[in-house]
This record gives C-alpha cells, structure tokens and sequence, in this order.
C-alpha cells in the first residue's frame, strides 16, 4: 500500500501530513492520523470525536465521488495547530467538486419524505466550525476545515519533543509548551519518544517547566523516554519527582486521576 | 464491524458491534438485504457495543426502514427495523440528524423484540 507520512515541527506550529489511496481501506489510517492531531490540539474525547467524524464524512465523500472507482487517485491530508485552532485540509486531485449541488437533507422530513444523501456534508457543517471548499485546474479540490480549540478545556495537551536536550536545543524545544502555559494550557504531556540526549541543562529546564506548569495548578506528565534519556532520571533521582509513563496511552489515562 | 444474527418468532436479531462507517455499512446493508430475501421484515437491531456511526451508516438504516414497513400483514401490522441500546455517542448522531424522530427506539433488546 502506498503511503507517506512525514512529520515536522516548524515556526512553533505542529503540522503533520498523511498521504493515502482514495480507497475505503485508508479510512482506518485516516482516523489514526485524526486521532494524533486532536491528541496533540489537547482536545476533550467529545470534540475530538466531533473532529473524526467530520473528517471521516470528508474523505468518504472524496473516495466516493473525485475519482473513478477503478482508478482511484490519493488524498492528501493536512492538520496544523494554530493558538487556538485545529485547522485540516483534505485535498484531491479528482473531478471539481460543487457543494452547492449537493441538496441539504431535510432533517425534519418524515420517514417517507426523508432522502437519505446529503448527511454527510450536513455532519461536517454541524461539527466544525469552518467548512471552505476551494477548487482550481491546477491544484484540485481542496476542503479545509477548522475547529476551535478551548484552551481553558481540562483536557491535557501532549507535544512531541525531538533531537537533543542539551544547553543549546532545549529553549528551541519548549518554545511552544511554554507558548501554550502562557496561552493557559494546564496540563501537559511531553512525549519524549524522539528525544536521543538529555544533558543537566536539559533537566533543569523541564523541572523549570514543571515550577511554572504546578504554579498553575496543573499537571505534567513525561512519556516513552528512550532508555538513555531515562537513564538521566534515575540517575539524579528525578524519577521521583517527574510523573514518567511507559507510553502516551498510559499517560493520558494518568490524568484526570489527580495530582502524581 | 462485527454483525451476530439471532432468530426470534417475533423478529431477528442483529447485534452490531464496532464501527459502521463507510467501509462496513456495506456489510450491514448485506445481511439485511438476506433477511428480507427470506421474508424477514420485522429487525432489531441492537447498538449497544456500536462504537461509531458515520453516515453511509445511516443510509443503510433509513433504507432498511423503508424497505420494512413497505411489507405488511394488515394496515396496522407489519415489518419495521427498530433499535435498542444507543450508546451516548451515537445517540447524538441521531439527534444531530433528525433520525430520532424516525426510527423507534427501545431501551433494551427484550423490550424492542416485544414491540412487535
């Protein structure tokens, strides 16, 4: 199966991409890759599961109607975190797609009135906050969809740390959790999956981080430290201190279940 | 999605259990379309370890209905798919829809088979 996906964190902004065949098999992958976007926007399971399914109604609209059943072509999908918005897009590069021509369902309709097309576009309006088709001979059909993220929701919001914590790549990483402290994130989880070295600096940094996140009463929580990283911990005794979990699941189940 | 069959002298059941979305509505779509070809129109379907329900899912529903309640013993009798057990989440699926105004639902599958 052909498949890219490619992550990358620039100007202070998660952005993540995921490309599949438009085919019902990908649907499966597609909300996988929703699932981390709405994971990493910190939002609560109902909106995040508000997000999936508008997502879901997206693309099964796009492997229904763009391509030709027998030669379907790919989707691109798109998500990117601004301040205080999930922002996806869903592009395709199949036949123009006119929102104007697909009827609204009557949801008031009785049951022998009541057509049943048109739901899906009709869940999308209903459960994002902005729907924006776009489309030009050049570049397709592109449908882009936002969600507000409320930042004063309980819900934990993760970030994805990578590369070195060292004196010089520390700042550069927690640039954006200490952005969203300030934005009045409360709780957080660093996944440190893709972190290969922590120095002192490092350390002092996320204990730094950890004074400024309790202040506030909220909660911070490390997750899948490679063993070397780890090891930094044990070491100087800072695994009594940090809340450090195996995995991100294992993780976000922690919170909600008070203070570590 | 996982579908169990239960026959009942009343009605059949069809418990769903997993996701119903695009790619399993078809599957649904099919095991209802073989209850109808043995002239079984009177369904219940049980949702209660429905997980999630997308809208290729609630064209099959709405179709089935139709389809049932076209097939009659008498004016006041005859075949109708009626549901039992719906979980929080899908229950606002309907109501964001308008489906709960058109389907009869029941609290549980004893009850649902009993409506008929």
């Amino acid at each position: 199966m052909h498949l890219v996906y490619s992550r990358k964190a620039a100007d202070n902004q998660a952005t993540e991409v995921l490309t599949v065949p438009a085919t019902l098999d990908s649907l499966a992958h597609i909300s996988a890759f929703i699932a981390g976007a709405t994971a990493q926007a910190g939002l609560d399971e109902h909106t995040a599961w508000q997000v999936e399914l508008a997502i879901d109604e997206a693309a099964t609209n796009i492997i229904e109607h763009a391509y030709d059943a027998a030669a379907p072509g790919a989707i691109k999908l798109t998500w990117q975190l601004s301040v205080d918005e999930l922002i996806i897009t869903l592009h395709d590069w199949g036949r123009q797609f006119d929102p104007n021509a697909v009827p609204s369902p009557d949801v008031d309709a009785s049951l022998d009135d009541r057509q049943a097309g048109g739901l899906g576009m009709f869940l999308m309006n209903k459960l994002m906050d902005t729907v924006r088709y776009e489309f030009d001979e050049q570049h397709g059909n592109m449908l882009t969809m936002t969600k507000h993220i409320n930042r004063s929701s309980e819900a934990p919001q993760v970030f994805g740390l990578s590369g070195r914590l060292d004196a010089s790549g520390t700042d550069q990483e927690l640039e954006r959790v200490r952005t969203a402290i300030g934005n009045g994130v409360r709780h957080i989880l660093l996944d440190m999956g893709d972190v290969s070295f922590m120095s002192s600096s490092g350390l002092r940094a996320l204990l730094l981080l950890r004074k400024d996140v309790l202040a506030r009463n909220g909660v911070l929580r490390l997750c899948a430290l490679q063993p070397q990283v780890l090891e930094v911990f044990s070491i100087t005794g800072f695994t009594q201190v940090f809340a450090i979990h195996r995995t991100r699941e294992d993780a976000l189940a922690a919170f909600g279940q008070g203070a570590p | 999605m996982d579908i169990a069959h239960k026959r009942f002298n009343r009605a059949d059941l069809l418990s769903l259990k997993g996701r119903l979305d695009a790619a399993s509505a078809p599957q649904l779509k099919q095991q209802i379309e073989s209850l109808f070809e043995q002239g079984r129109y009177r369904i219940v379907l049980d949702m209660s370890e429905l997980e999630y329900l997308a809208s290729p899912g609630l064209r099959v529903l709405i179709e089935a209905r139709k389809r049932a309640r076209d097939w009659k013993i008498t004016d006041l009798e005859g075949g109708d798919v009626r549901i039992a057990n719906l979980p929080p989440r899908i229950k606002e699926v309907f109501d964001l829809t308008g489906f709960t105004a058109l389907f009869e639902t029941y609290p549980d599958v004893t009850e649902a088979i009993g409506s008929f």
